[in-house]
């Protein structure tokens, strides 16, 4: 193994061709991602499998911190600690296992290590379920003390998701040209890391300070926020921020990259793609609130399940994810077969795709996710997040592209 | 355009209400042009048999993490069985004329512990001489419908009115089923030969003048949906809404009143467990609910149950018309965690009454 000291990632440079026609290709790839999320669901998190992550909150803030470590591994260290050469040339199987193996070892060390064992028993208390059942008195049991942790390192996630995004992809390569791998990484990750808490510290913190009774106030200030989102819940920002970093996905998915595209020079391309996807993430965040009051009547403050406004934050990014997961496998499983048409026509078909058959996967996970996935019935069922399935979903795609070449149906072009 | 025109227009021909349509859980929560109007009644006195479904916080929690967390279906936990109580209320409904009829809202979970409280109130005496002719079941959780054995022995054919989204093990228990080879699951060797009505959404089902209950499907945990709540109008004062665990959510119940009940506004108060934070851990989300419920000004909230003595406690701190209980429930031979725990006294325990 070594660094690799290349001038482009690798995911941009390689070329896949499929096996086979595009659509048989496609079809096998989609044949076997439906198969490896069946068994990774029911073994790993289905209530009826057998270690039962999906409580739901503990089982999301797995999948989407592995999202995130996958992203890194990807486009952050450029697949460091292992050669181009065992990239462009090993099995795509075992290269499979090995940088799987590798987003495993970072989550359990990162997560599970420092966050959960050092931070939550030597500096926050909400990290660690067992540090909030020590010291915590009354309510703070096995069931909510591991909810409430769950939820904080999911909330930490997010500012790392919107941060590591606009990084990976606004910046790329033009903030540390000089440094090799793992030299740049570590910079890139360092600087995304300082960011990231500062907004978690700002936009999170306080909901999690609110979490106890009594309001933790001295260590985090009563939620800011309530004024303009109508609610306590930090899921406010949680919906914007995340449907910002969907919207980034969707722009890389549905339409070659634009707006991102349009501007090349720094600092400029960077400030375009912040700006740009928060305006977007707002848009789409805020387009799901009008249909939802149309579906469900106005929410109003206290309002419960459907009717909370807290809860709709949280959906946005559900629905969006739901248009995602058909935007990705629209993209790398089929995506050769609209290269047949023009840019806008193609980015356009390629959206109306993703958002009837994402509305449809939507009917369709609520309305038989209960028999094929043991997830509780109901849209907005307090125990049911779908969210969290979605990211699995997204993890089994991305390790199938980036770590797997596109195995079986595609291959790397020799 | 007005925005909501606009919507309608462009969500008819989205994807969106073909999801409302199929999954069939969202909420139709639209105003009736029309207002319901079911009448008044004189007065409304709430007797809390039993608000202690559980004695113990974290053995409960531990039983359900063991058997795969708060989705696991509520038939395959083994519980504690020492742990076991339940949660009963006496409704009794004073009419416009003076006379005065008794409803049983749920029947609790132990056998032990529901045969120990009904004696002790003469509960089972009122079902035996049908003092007392119809059950409320207001959903089929562990907590409010697995002692169902206690009520039928005394009174097999009572009136039932049971939600029609029960577990299909709930509906097997009316007919005489036997769980219990799980730990702290159910049996019923009295089979239910009185009339059944299982309630739907949507329908409103008229008990008498100024009561009547709704069914919600809404979602709970270990697998179970719906409830019915309990409706009453008080005259020169308002509705008053009685629930089992009121998993809707007590807004739900209020905005479902000022949209579908003539003079719906006038919300005067309520009884029963809330189901706001029943293990007592918080969620910003529950100081919206308190800003939220404080806002449509009632006069008595009396809560307990699943509500969370922190919500309550909270609550009264904020303002809310929250009504204190006694220390009645401390001569039982049983008292729950917040009794162990000294907590301040803002749950109607068991033995209290409310009058609205």
């Amino acid at each position: 193994m070594s660094s690799n000291n290349a001038t482009e990632n690798w995911i941009a440079t390689r070329e896949l061709s499929p096996r086979w026609s595009v659509g048989l290709s496609g079809l096998a790839n989609l044949v076997v991602h439906v198969i490896a999320v069946f068994v990774i669901w029911w073994i790993f998190f289905s209530n009826a499998g057998i270690f039962k992550l999906y409580t739901p909150l503990l089982g999301f803030s797995l999948v989407i911190w592995t999202l995130l470590i996958i992203l890194w591994q990807a486009e952050l260290f450029d697949f460091w600690p292992f050669s181009r050469g065992f990239i462009r040339d090993g099995n795509p199987l075992a290269k499979g296992a090995a940088l799987t193996g590798v987003t495993i070892a970072v989550y359990l060390i990162l997560i599970i290590g420092l966050v959960f064992f050092f931070l939550g028993k030597y500096g926050v208390t909400y990290f660690n379920w067992n540090s909030l059942m020590l010291y915590g008195e009354f309510g703070q049991d096995p069931t909510s003390t591991r909810e409430t942790a769950s939820w904080a390192m999911l909330s930490l996630s997010v500012p790392f998701f919107l941060i590591s995004t606009w990084f990976m992809f606004g910046v790329g390569k033009d903030l540390f040209p000089e440094l090799n791998q793992p030299r740049r990484g570590i910079a890139m990750w360092g600087l995304i890391a300082v960011i990231s808490i500062i907004l978690y510290l700002v936009f999170f913190h306080p909901h999690i300070g609110s979490m106890f009774y009594p309001q933790q106030i001295y260590t985090a200030v009563p939620p800011w926020w309530q004024g303009i989102a109508q609610t306590n819940s930090a899921e406010f920002s949680l919906g914007i921020l995340f449907c910002s970093v969907v919207g980034i996905f969707y722009a890389f998915h549905l339409w070659d990259g634009w707006p991102f595209t349009i501007v090349k020079k720094q600092p400029w391309r960077f400030i375009f793609f912040a700006v740009v996807s928060l305006v977007f993430g707002y848009i789409i965040f805020r387009l799901q609130l009008f249909i939802f009051d149309y579906l469900w009547y106005e929410a109003y403050i206290g309002g419960q399940n459907e009717a909370n406004f807290g809860w709709r934050y949280s959906h946005t990014v559900t629905m969006a994810n739901f248009v995602l997961v058909i935007a990705i496998i629209q993209n790398t499983f089929f995506g050769q077969a609209y290269t047949r048409f023009p840019g806008i026509l193609r980015g356009i078909i390629k959206t109306v795709v993703a958002i009837v058959v994402g509305m449809l996967f939507a009917w369709a996970y609520y309305r038989f996710g209960p028999a094929l996935l043991g997830v509780t019935q109901g849209v907005s069922h307090p125990s049911e997040n779908a969210a969290a399935f979605l990211i699995m979903v997204i993890n089994l795609l991305l390790i199938q592209d980036f770590f797997m070449d596109g195995w079986p149906g595609y291959k790397l072009k020799r | 355009m007005k925005r909501r025109d606009f919507l309608k227009g462009m969500v008819a021909t989205g994807a969106g209400v073909a999801i409302s349509g199929g999954v069939g859980t969202l909420s139709k929560a639209h105003a009736k042009s029309k207002l319901e109007d079911f009448g008044e009644i004189k007065s409304l006195k709430v007797h809390c048999i039993s608000e202690t479904s559980w004695f113990d916080n974290p053995t409960l929690g531990a039983d359900i993490k063991a058997a795969g967390g708060i989705n696991t279906n509520q038939y395959d936990v083994a519980y504690n069985e020492e742990n076991l109580g339940g949660y009963a209320a006496l409704v009794e409904v004073e009419a416009l004329d003076g006379k005065k009829t008794k409803y049983l809202l749920d029947t609790g979970w132990s056998n032990d512990w529901m045969d120990y409280v009904f004696e002790k109130d003469g509960i089972d005496k009122m079902l035996q001489s049908k003092e007392i002719d119809t059950l409320i079941i207001s959903h089929d959780h562990i907590d409010h419908y697995f002692a169902l054995e206690s009520t039928l022995k005394h009174q097999p054919d009572i009136k039932i009115y049971f939600p029609g989204t029960s577990m299909k093990k709930s509906f097997e228990l009316l007919k005489g089923a036997d769980f219990s080879a799980t730990p702290g699951c159910p049996k019923n060797s009295v089979p239910h030969t009185g009339e059944l009505i299982v309630t739907e959404t949507n329908k409103l089902y008229k008990l008498q003048e100024g009561a009547a209950i709704v069914f919600f499907d809404a979602p709970a945990t270990l697998q179970v949906r719906g409830e019915n709540v309990m409706y009453f109008k008080i005259k020169d004062k308002g509705y008053v809404t009685v629930t089992g665990c009121c998993h809707p959510g007590i807004m739900t119940l209020i905005n479902h009143a000022r949209r579908n009940f003539k003079d719906g506004n006038n919300n005067y108060g309520c009884y029963g467990g809330l189901h706001i934070s029943p293990f007592e851990n918080w969620d910003p989300k529950m100081d919206d609910l308190i800003q939220g419920v404080k806002a449509m000004n009632m006069t008595k909230i009396g809560c307990n149950h699943c509500t969370g003595w922190i919500w309550a406690e909270k609550a009264a701190q904020m303002g809310l018309p929250i009504v204190n209980g006694t220390n009645k429930n401390l001569s039982y031979k049983k008292t729950g965690t917040l009794a162990q725990a000294k907590t301040s006294n803002v749950y109607l325990g068991n033995g209290d009454d409310i009058v609205f």
